[in-house]
């Protein structure tokens, strides 16, 4: 047979799709990005009907190297941080500005949370249905708008959540389990910043450097980095 | 030709307009419809060119629509004018501008909003307005009979009076009266809560 090019499992098994899927009918390279993402800081998304807060742990570096900015503005009432390969972020967290830009234009008016999360979803699906590298990043949206206080986290996949906590990246299984357990709607913003510390640092083990963001539904709406 | 006219209410909004329809100096129609309701909570008076209006509508109502299904909720009614004047500027930018005047009128949270747009692309927020050959008269009219604390049952009969007295002596008008009250549904709703 004519060598015809990097084919996947299925491949040899005369499967139709050798790029996409493996002999389990996943997506593999979807799931490669996924595996990254896991390696990725461990970052946290808290959200009470009072406020929306993102927690994203900043790793250690060198000593002439200022660490990597990981909480982002994306419009004055919506922020955003993720967790994988930080290049592929920076260019999703762009993505999305570029989206609720877009969208004042148009309409004269602030983006809804929601159409976000959704854009960068289909965003991201496009990279699922070519042979291309998907981007290693997941990210989590937080923001308020018509509906109140909104927070969504998008996967590599395409695939979006909406929900009052989220933990990606490194052992993060672990720091949602933390957040889970100790949730509560009516905590402060304080509580929550404490509670993402501790949700991140049982993770990883040690005493974390944090990067914190928060949005209120009341006092201007707008999100802010947290000195 | 044409007179349209809007009022805002503190009930919500009101829209009035003459039904005649001028080809130069001969009457086209005596049964023009120059309100075009978008949906239960947004219309369109027209001044200008009905076909460029219409097409204007139809898009608005599209977009309208595709919007409240992706986001779960609809647009306001100044996100509705911006997307109108939208595609009114860029068809101006593209030398084949919509020869239109519109009267864009609607209700959402914030209660009942006017928006005057037209060719140029260019929108603003009124308490009340007129447009067409007739507007000068109507205007007339409404200075001296519209107030902050109007209702929709007072300002349908200044919206009458309004859009009769254009009639009376602006030879692009005539033929009759429409008038459309749009309630504010959905900021009584919210302060029930």
């Amino acid at each position: 047979m004519a060598e015809t090019g990097g084919g996947g499992a299925n491949f040899a098994a005369g499967g139709r799709y050798p790029y996409y899927y493996g002999p389990e009918g996943r997506l593999v390279l979807v799931d490669s990005a996924l595996e990254a993402v896991n390696r990725g800081s461990t970052t946290i998304g808290i959200k009470t009907p009072a406020f929306a807060l993102l927690a994203s742990h900043i790793k250690p570096v060198r000593p002439l190297i200022d660490p990597a900015e990981k909480i982002f503005v994306v419009d004055g009432h919506v922020g955003a941080t993720g967790s994988g390969y930080i290049g592929d972020i920076l260019q999703l967290i762009d993505e999305l500005r570029l989206e609720a830009q877009k969208h004042r234009l148009n309409f004269e008016s602030p983006i809804d949370v929601g159409s976000l999360a959704k854009h960068l979803g289909s965003f991201l699906h496009n990279y699922t249905v070519y042979t291309v590298r998907p981007q290693a990043a997941s990210v989590i949206i937080a923001g308020v708008d018509q509906t109140g206080v909104q927070l969504y986290q998008v996967d590599p996949s395409g695939t979006f959540f909406r929900g009052s906590g989220f933990a990606i990246g490194k052992s993060s299984d672990i720091a949602l389990d933390v957040i889970q357990r100790e949730y509560s709607a009516d905590m402060s913003i304080e509580q929550a910043a404490a509670l993402s510390n501790k949700g991140i640092e049982k993770a990883l083990g040690e005493r974390p450097v944090v990067e914190i963001g928060v949005v209120s539904a009341k006092d201007g709406r707008r999100f802010q980095k947290l000195p | 030709m044409t007179t349209i006219v809007g009022i805002k209410t503190k009930e919500g909004v009101v829209l009035g307009s003459d039904k005649r329809a001028s080809k130069g100096f001969f009457i086209g129609s005596k049964i023009t419809q120059k309100i075009a309701k978008v949906d239960d909570t947004l219309a369109v008076a027209i001044a200008g060119q009905l076909s460029d209006a219409e097409y204007l509508i139809k898009v608005a109502k599209a977009e309208r629509k595709l919007i409240e299904l992706r986001r779960g909720f609809s647009l306001t009614t100044k996100e509705s004018a911006r997307l109108i004047a939208n595609l009114a500027y860029s068809g101006l930018k593209n030398y084949q501008p919509y020869f239109v005047e519109l009267l864009v009128a609607g209700v959402d949270q914030e209660g009942g909003h006017i928006y005057a747009a037209d060719m140029s692309g260019a929108i603003t927020s009124e308490d009340f307005a007129s447009s067409g050959s007739g507007s000068p008269i109507a205007y007339g009219v409404l200075e001296s009979m519209y107030h902050k604390e109007i209702t929709n049952e007072q300002a349908q009969a200044v919206a009458t009076k309004a859009v009769a007295a254009a009639m009376e002596r602006d030879p692009g008008s005539g033929n009759g009266i429409e008038v459309l009250a749009i309630p504010n549904v959905l900021a009584t709703v919210e302060v029930k809560k």
